[in-house]
């Protein structure tokens, strides 16, 4: 994907999403099969982060399954205002790929096992994007402004669904600076994807 | 370690230094009920959190892509398809108690259950190599209701039942019951299955949920001989229970009850029958 950037790609990307609202809409009225269409457009980006986080194939192939049964199961509750539906679909795949990893290995820091998943794995908020729709490349030059350590930090939490208090025992790291890397960490790379991303988009004055 | 006390309160200022563990998912459970505690009942919108959220999607869309399995694909399809039959009442008339028992000559002519197929010409849905009966009675089994009230997971076990039902109907010789109240109060309804080997799977919705011990009872009732109990199984908040892997004895034309029993193990019925349904084999 080598989407153009600037303003073209900002009108691209609204017409991408645009076309994934429809599609979604479709399938919320009982048209099941264009869940179909939506996997094809983003099986490749959902099955690489399974695949990440779990690091096991069959495993990141339940993982999607599961996401998009449960966007299926859940088009009607999508809410267009709080992100695209990409990024809906890829929360979905994160939250259901870092659950089925917690469930797999032993943890002190789960309370109760294999418990059921709270209410909020199963249905997370995606947010807007900050920048719109960047390719893969400009958004790995933004990662690339994050120091090693606030990087370190935000993929052994974001890719190895690890806790920070988990973080901080696998680094040797203080808890408080395990935080505090995540969210320097986060808002420089909203820095570094804002002067990426097309001009005059969800930048507040 | 975490206790599940009372959770403490946390201030807004708390909430701002959790925002980032949060939008990565990185908090511990006890961090996750306290902001969600605190975000509840806030007048504070808590920007900085979709300010920091906004970042998260380009996370994973800075992995490289990777191509799944071809089979990923049919393998979605087919699960929501399943569910889609499962759940989706969209028969032209209000849901009506079903009749008990239903031979399948006589819900063949029901609405055009065919047309369903439509959608997914060029691919073998799970239940294409039924009867149209069977497929009527799943479709019958529609669970808006379930899908209310039920958890995931409770949906998530009813859709299993309903395709080991479906499954075990498919197998050669097998019966296949549509389960209902005798007297046409109850929603409850169902379908059961019972094969050559006298392995028999239940799938039910609109049961009353059960409580402490409570099972509801599966019984095989041949013509003659007393009930034979088969497996028990419990009901959740969603009023569904399934029974995957009880056994009985093989029979010709055998009636599928179930009671409701204080506790599993019951070798004679103590209750009243809630559904029952006679068991049929299929056509073809």
């Amino acid at each position: 994907m080598n989407a153009p950037s600037g303003p073209v790609a900002g009108r691209l990307a609204s017409a991408a999403d645009d076309a994934d609202r429809a599609v979604l809409e479709q399938v919320a009225s009982g048209r099941h099969e264009a869940i179909g269409e939506l996997y094809e457009r983003y099986k490749t980006m959902t099955f690489a982060l399974a695949l990440r986080i779990t690091g096991d194939s069959a495993l990141a192939e339940d993982v999607v399954q599961d996401a998009f049964v449960g966007a299926w199961r859940n088009a009607s509750r999508y809410e267009p205002g709080r992100g695209s539906v990409k990024t809906w679909l890829l929360s979905i795949v994160h939250h259901r790929a870092i659950d089925a990893t917690r469930r797999r290995r032993p943890t002190t820091e789960l309370p109760e096992g294999d418990g059921p998943t709270p209410e909020p794995l199963i249905l997370p908020s995606p947010w807007m994007e900050v920048a719109g729709r960047l390719d893969r490349d400009a958004i790995q030059s933004a990662l690339a402004t994050l120091s090693v350590v606030q990087r370190e930090a935000i993929e052994l939490g974001y890719f190895g669904g690890l806790t920070q208090l988990e973080i901080s025992a696998r680094t040797g790291a203080p808890l408080g600076t395990v935080k505090s890397r995540m969210r320097l960490g986060l808002l420089a790379l909203r820095t570094a994807l804002r002067a990426l991303g097309p001009p005059n988009e969800g930048e507040p004055t | 370690m975490t206790h599940r006390d009372a959770i403490e309160p946390i201030t807004c200022d708390d909430v701002r230094d959790l925002a980032a563990g949060f939008v990565i998912g990185a908090l511990s459970p006890a961090d996750m009920q306290r902001l969600g505690a605190h975000l509840s009942t806030c007048t504070d919108p808590h920007a900085e959190i979709a300010e920091l959220g906004g970042v998260v999607p380009y996370l994973a869309e800075s992995l490289t892509p990777v191509e799944p399995p071809a089979r990923l694909r049919n393998r979605i399809l087919d699960a929501v398809a399943a569910e889609a039959v499962a759940s989706e009442v969209r028969l032209p008339a209000p849901v009506s108690p079903i009749p008990t028992p239903v031979p399948p000559r006589a819900i063949e002519s029901a609405p055009s259950v065919a047309r369903r197929s439509g959608p997914w010409a060029g691919r073998r849905p799970v239940w294409a190599a039924l009867g149209i009966a069977a497929v009527v009675a799943v479709v019958v089994l529609g669970s808006w209701n379930l899908q209310l009230r039920a958890t995931n997971d409770e949906l998530a076990a009813y859709q299993r039942g309903v395709a080991a039902v479906v499954q075990a109907a498919s197998a050669k010789g097998a019966q296949l019951a549509i389960l209902g109240d005798p007297k046409g109060a109850s929603p409850a309804a169902g379908v059961a299955a019972v094969k050559a080997d006298g392995t028999v799977a239940i799938a039910m919705r609109g049961l009353a949920p059960t409580t402490g011990t409570q099972v509801y009872e599966a019984w095989l009732i041949a013509s003659t001989g007393a009930p034979v109990p088969i497996g028990g199984f419990q009901v959740g908040s969603g009023g569904s229970g399934t029974l995957t892997d009880g056994h009985g004895p093989t029979a010709a034309s055998v009636v599928v009850a179930l009671t409701l029993e204080p506790g599993p193990g019951a070798t004679a019925p103590t209750g009243p029958i809630v559904v029952s349904g006679v068991a049929l084999a299929q056509p073809g």
